[in-house]
């Protein structure tokens, strides 16, 4: 070295490297002990909207209303396995509207019109209260408000309609906004691969 | 009433009491029959093989996350753009293209990515993690955390400048800076220490009762994320006009990650310097920062924000030499 290296620059050198070493470790600690990513999802047992026994009018809308994305990272999942498939669905139609000309309610449930169907193998059109139909939910429409949660369960429904985060619109947040609010602390933290099971061979957390 | 119970009970035949036992027995495999709650089997439901014709079940819909290529890629992202940032700063001493580097980075990491990492976010992320072990913690959120600290000890506040969304709307905005007065500068520089202290102890609270103080209190996220409650977007709109005079106000005064990079710079090898000039003594630089980061002709790098405004405003330097203004001895 051609200059001679001052004591305030040696002792910088020396603290920088002690603090780079700091980083460093700390970082390959992090990354080697706890280096994993977790999720949030909503536990359907203790959704509202989904769980037995409440049952009402109004759906709880509160996964709409506190996400901090511009359209909920909440929406509305129908598990097809599970899906009845009946012609007079009560969270397609809404029931208690007039019956038209054809023997169905003549209103759609969905305030956004999400959800649509189409009839399942040979359908008759003289007669469409006994055909089959297949339930999809066009999650770019869906806001998540539950009201097609609340409706399809027990006794009408076979509750295969639940609210499910979407891990490409969730942002992740330290703290959910919709958990903070949520009145049954239905949304938890679960670790990815965890998440990407199917829900029946996932652990319930009670 | 309870002589008549006695009477009545003492005058029944046990056999005929015996026989409607029996009777209630009976009719006891239908009552349970009626007890079963009704239950729909979800084999009720028509399935692929009872419906035929080739019918499959639809897939439920199960999008991802992003990917962790792409989650990689912003890391990468952050720390490309902090380079150009040195590049720019130190070496082509150039704001123009600091500034289109800023811009380009509030679109990119302000308003497409929402805000979301953030160095700043990420310090209650490790805080949490290096003191709950159950706790995990992506790899991209240490990396983010801890390259722009990296960085800061050699360069200085590089991150501020060139990639921070949350310093880069604030830069945008600086329309007339006042210049804050010293003490009050350096005591308002005190709250971001204890905001970080705070938010930190927020954080390492038992799982249940943990708050992220810094995330939900940011307040420019809701104008990336073009959504948010009013009183944020209030209080972010009010940061805003009030950057207007005050230099990056949050920045200077709030920011946590800022303090943490503050300490980390000044170990700086290299940072924004400013060469008096022996026949050229005019200060131009001191008026052109809007974040009090010249102290006497000198740069405080822990000050500085990168954002080369003092050498764009140097007569023999950045812009104005590049455009060769004729200096003028008035007489």
């Amino acid at each position: 070295m051609s200059e001679p290296v001052s004591r305030r620059d040696l002792l910088h050198n020396v603290v920088r490297g002690g603090v780079l070493a700091t980083l460093g470790g700390g970082a390959l600690f992090l990354v080697k002990k706890a280096n994993g990513q977790v999720v949030w999802q909503v536990d359907a047992a203790r959704c509202v909207n989904s769980r037995l026994g409440d049952t009402g009018a109004e759906a709880c809308k509160l996964c709409t209303t506190q996400c901090v994305v511009a359209l909920s990272a909440v929406r509305a999942v129908n598990e097809h396995s599970k899906c009845g498939r009946c012609s007079i669905c009560p969270a397609y139609f809404n029931i208690t509207s007039a019956v038209d000309e054809k023997g169905l309610p003549s209103e759609k449930l969905c305030p956004r019109d999400a959800i649509t169907r189409k009839p399942i193998g040979k359908a008759d059109p003289e007669d469409p209260a006994n055909n089959f139909y297949e339930y999809i939910i066009d999650e770019e429409k869906c806001d998540g408000c539950g009201k097609c949660v609340m409706k399809c369960k027990e006794p009408l429904g076979l509750g295969s309609i639940v609210l499910r985060v979407r891990y490409d619109k969730c942002v992740n947040c330290n703290r959910c906004a919709i958990s903070r609010s949520c009145p049954k602390d239905a949304l938890h933290q679960i670790p990815l691969e965890q998440a990407l099971r199917p829900p029946e061979l996932r652990p319930r957390t009670e | 009433m309870k002589s008549v119970a006695q009477v009545g009970q003492a005058s029944w035949p046990v056999k005929q009491v015996l026989l409607a036992i029996l009777l209630c027995l009976s009719f006891a495999p239908t009552l349970r029959a009626q007890a079963i709650p009704y239950s729909r089997p979800v084999e009720t439901a028509p399935q692929p093989e009872t419906i035929g014709g080739g019918y499959k079940t639809p897939a439920v819909q199960k999008p991802l996350p992003r990917d962790a290529v792409f989650q990689m890629l912003d890391v990468v992202l952050l720390a490309g753009a902090m380079g150009i940032s040195i590049w720019l700063v130190l070496k082509r001493r150039n704001r123009k293209w600091a500034v289109a580097l800023t811009i380009g980075s509030l679109a990119y990491f302000g308003f497409y990515r929402e805000g979301c990492v953030c160095p700043i976010g990420c310090i209650q992320n490790v805080a949490v993690a290096l003191t709950d072990r159950t706790y995990a913690i992506p790899m991209v959120v240490t990396a983010t955390f801890v390259l722009p600290l990296v960085v800061a000890l050699f360069y200085g506040r590089a991150f501020c400048g060139g990639v921070c969304a949350l310093g880069a709307i604030q830069e945008l905005v600086v329309l007339k800076p006042l210049s804050v007065p010293p003490r009050l500068d350096r005591a308002l520089g005190l709250l971001k220490y204890v905001y970080l202290v705070l938010a930190i102890l927020l954080a390492i609270k038992p799982a249940l009762g943990r708050d992220f103080l810094i995330c939900r209190f940011d307040p420019f996220v809701g104008f990336f994320r073009r959504t948010g409650a009013p009183h944020m977007l209030l209080l972010g709109g009010g940061f805003l006009v009030l950057g207007m005079f005050v230099g990056r106000p949050y920045c200077r005064y709030l920011c946590p990650y800022g303090g943490l990079l503050a300490w980390c710079t000044r170990l700086a090898r290299r940072g924004v310097t400013i060469t008096p000039d022996k026949e050229l003594d005019c200060g131009l630089c001191t008026g052109a920062c809007p974040y009090g980061a010249i102290d006497q002709m000198r740069a405080v790098r822990k000050d500085c924000l990168y954002c080369a405004r003092c050498y764009a405003s140097c007569p023999r330097d950045g812009d104005l030499a590049r455009a060769k203004t004729q200096l003028v001895t008035l007489s």
